[in-house]
């Protein structure tokens, strides 16, 4: 089969039975774009049962048509009946691409059906384009701890697999097209061949302080902070601006500040109408999963690329002009 | 007894590498390398197995030569041997034909009850070669443990770390695992094994001496995926910087701005 005899592009829709997750609304508004220009159909995944109310989402987000698949295997998930299920699929309808969210089970299970099917897979693109003389989208993602952005193709196999994480692309639904075509398929696979079986499930008890991702201000400590004496300022700025405290990639790795507080492409997406960042370079990983109505940036290098992203920025001792807004809000507030 | 594998990555400190402005091309030279750091907390999963079970523990790495003294360096934490498998072909990789080279050569090296990763790789940070290993070793894969609650029977039960809760699994042996950096903090090396790790022999394996190794499949001709184009990221143009002269009439002026954005 040659590669142009690949059709029609694909989004997984996560679901946990109740309501789809947001990571394949996301996708599906960004990859209706993307078939605007190659003319492909877009259809959405479905595995497992999905109340009727949240395909009414789906085919806002203009899908053309939708894929369900019923059957054996998929009360929780499994690496082993997911993955099947899609080498099934794709074997038995050849898409041009499939993308699924990439959450921790979207980033356990696409890669193992790329072998599968012994196709390529890529990884949190950023930015989806395409090139209309080789057929090939461009998935384009930072690489080097930021340093650049690669432009990756799977040139010769078929499909173009991709994950891409949650809140990379916006929920914008373009509203439902004429007619959408429903494709039932029953795909059982034998709960007794599942190798890995799920025995038990503990939900997180809710912290507020580690839920970041819709607060309404955020305080960001970066690699910048000297150790974790310098820290308790920062709590307490946010404190006063009614925020949360969060931080980049390098204070999780020092074990200043748990994962959950990590923003960027790799932890937290966030967006918040108030960001204000403490000794944060600017690496795109971390910026990419800021959306804030104000940004501020506060660093000693002028030459930091974070001021690139900011509406305003100050040059100078992170702790001491904390502290002088700390000292600032409280004479505001008469405190 | 356990037979276990742990998979490992010498990567250069991306902190140095630049982009040379005139070709565009990732500049390597002189940028030092070091073992990838969630591979450590794979291997301190392994060596507490080891403890608690007994086992074999076989470290692997594809890279060029120098990618020895990463084993060295896994080794002197926990090892018991190592094999770098090397050669031209191999070079420019993606995770489908790595993790293709990888398996055909683990299987020269005997059957492998848990195979340890780590989560993804500070350079390529693609996080795709646990997955793709465990396809092709035909493994049961527990991603993000947190903790192995026992290993019997021909089965692993242990924890799993989601978004937003953890999960309680079992999986039949052979299983692939990688594991949370904070539950499987690395140890550092004891003076005796680091000593004994500077003279241990290294197993190299090159294309021409793994058994069965279809060409096509590996290096660049086996990759899924290319790089055509890398680019510097397009930066947006600065924001306002505010310089009044004294930090407390810097951050007067930042938050009378705040104030009329309706921010505070």
């Amino acid at each position: 089969m040659k590669k142009t005899d690949y059709k029609d592009m694909w989004v997984y829709i996560e679901h946990d039975g109740q309501t789809a997750a947001d990571v394949g609304l996301e996708l599906l508004c960004e990859v209706r774009k993307l078939c605007d220009t190659t003319g492909d159909r877009l259809f959405a995944v479905i595995l497992g049962n999905l109340p009727e109310t949240e395909t009414g989402k789906i085919i806002n987000c203009g899908a053309d048509g939708i894929i369900r698949v019923k059957g054996t295997g998929y009360g929780y998930f499994n690496t082993d009946a997911w993955s099947n299920a899609f080498t099934v699929l794709c074997r038995k309808y050849n898409p041009s691409a499939v993308f699924v969210g990439g959450t921790i089970n979207g980033r356990d299970f696409a890669p193992r059906f790329a072998v599968q099917l012994n196709t390529g897979c890529t990884s949190d693109a950023m930015e989806l384009g395409y090139d209309p003389e080789t057929g090939d989208i461009r998935f384009i993602e930072p690489a080097v701890g930021g340093k650049i952005m690669a432009v990756i193709t799977v040139p010769e196999l078929r499909p173009q697999i991709a994950t891409i994480r949650p809140g990379t692309f916006k929920y914008a639904p373009c509203g439902a097209r004429g007619e959408i075509s429903v494709i039932e398929e029953e795909i059982s696979f034998d709960p007794g061949a599942v190798r890995c079986r799920r025995l038990d499930y503990f939900p997180d008890e809710s912290d507020p302080e580690l839920d970041i991702a819709n607060a309404d201000c955020i305080v960001c400590v970066g690699n910048g902070l000297k150790d974790q004496e310098h820290l308790e300022r920062y709590r307490t700025l946010a404190k006063l601006l009614g925020g949360k405290i969060g931080c980049t990639r390098p204070l999780y790795e020092r074990g200043i500040l748990p994962y959950k507080l990590q923003i960027g492409q790799s932890g937290v997406m966030v967006k918040t109408k108030l960001y204000i960042s403490f000794g944060v370079s600017g690496a795109v990983n971390h910026t990419a999963g800021v959306d804030a109505d104000v940004f501020v940036a506060v660093d000693k290098n002028p030459d930091a690329q974070i001021f690139n992203f900011c509406d305003y920025g100050i040059v100078g001792d992170m702790d001491e002009i904390c502290d002088e807004m700390i000292a600032q809000l409280r004479a505001r507030k008469g405190q | 007894m356990l037979n276990i594998l742990v998979c490992v990555k010498q990567i250069p400190d991306i902190d140095l590498v630049r982009m040379d402005p005139e070709t565009g091309n990732l500049v390597r030279e002189g940028v030092p390398t070091l073992t990838n750091p969630l591979d450590l907390n794979a291997l301190e999963a392994a060596v507490r197995v080891k403890e608690r079970y007994g086992g074999h523990i076989t470290l692997i790495t594809m890279g060029p030569p120098m990618a020895e003294s990463t084993l060295r360096e896994c080794l002197a934490v926990g090892g018991d041997e190592a094999v770098l498998i090397s050669g031209r072909p191999f070079g420019g990789a993606d995770t489908l034909s790595t993790s293709y080279s990888i398996v055909k050569a683990a299987e020269m090296l005997g059957n492998f009850d848990l195979i340890f990763c780590g989560k993804e790789s500070m350079d390529g940070a693609t996080g795709q070669m646990a997955s793709q290993l465990a396809e092709r070793f035909n493994a049961s894969q527990i991603s993000c443990c947190s903790k192995i609650e026992e290993i019997s029977g021909g089965k692993i039960r242990a924890l799993r770390t989601l978004e937003k809760g953890t999960e309680l699994v079992e999986a039949d042996l052979p299983c692939l695992l990688t594991v949370e950096k904070d539950n499987f903090f690395g140890r550092l090396p004891n003076l005796e094994a680091y000593l004994a790790s500077k003279k241990a022999e290294i197993r190299v394996l090159t294309e021409n001496t793994i058994d069965g190794l279809e060409m096509e499949k590996i290096g660049v001709p086996g990759s899924g995926t290319i790089v055509p184009e890398i680019y510097a990221p397009k930066l947006p143009e600065p924001g306002q910087i505010i310089k009044t002269g004294s930090v407390k009439t810097d951050v007067g002026r930042l938050m009378s701005l705040l104030v009329e954005k309706g921010s505070v």
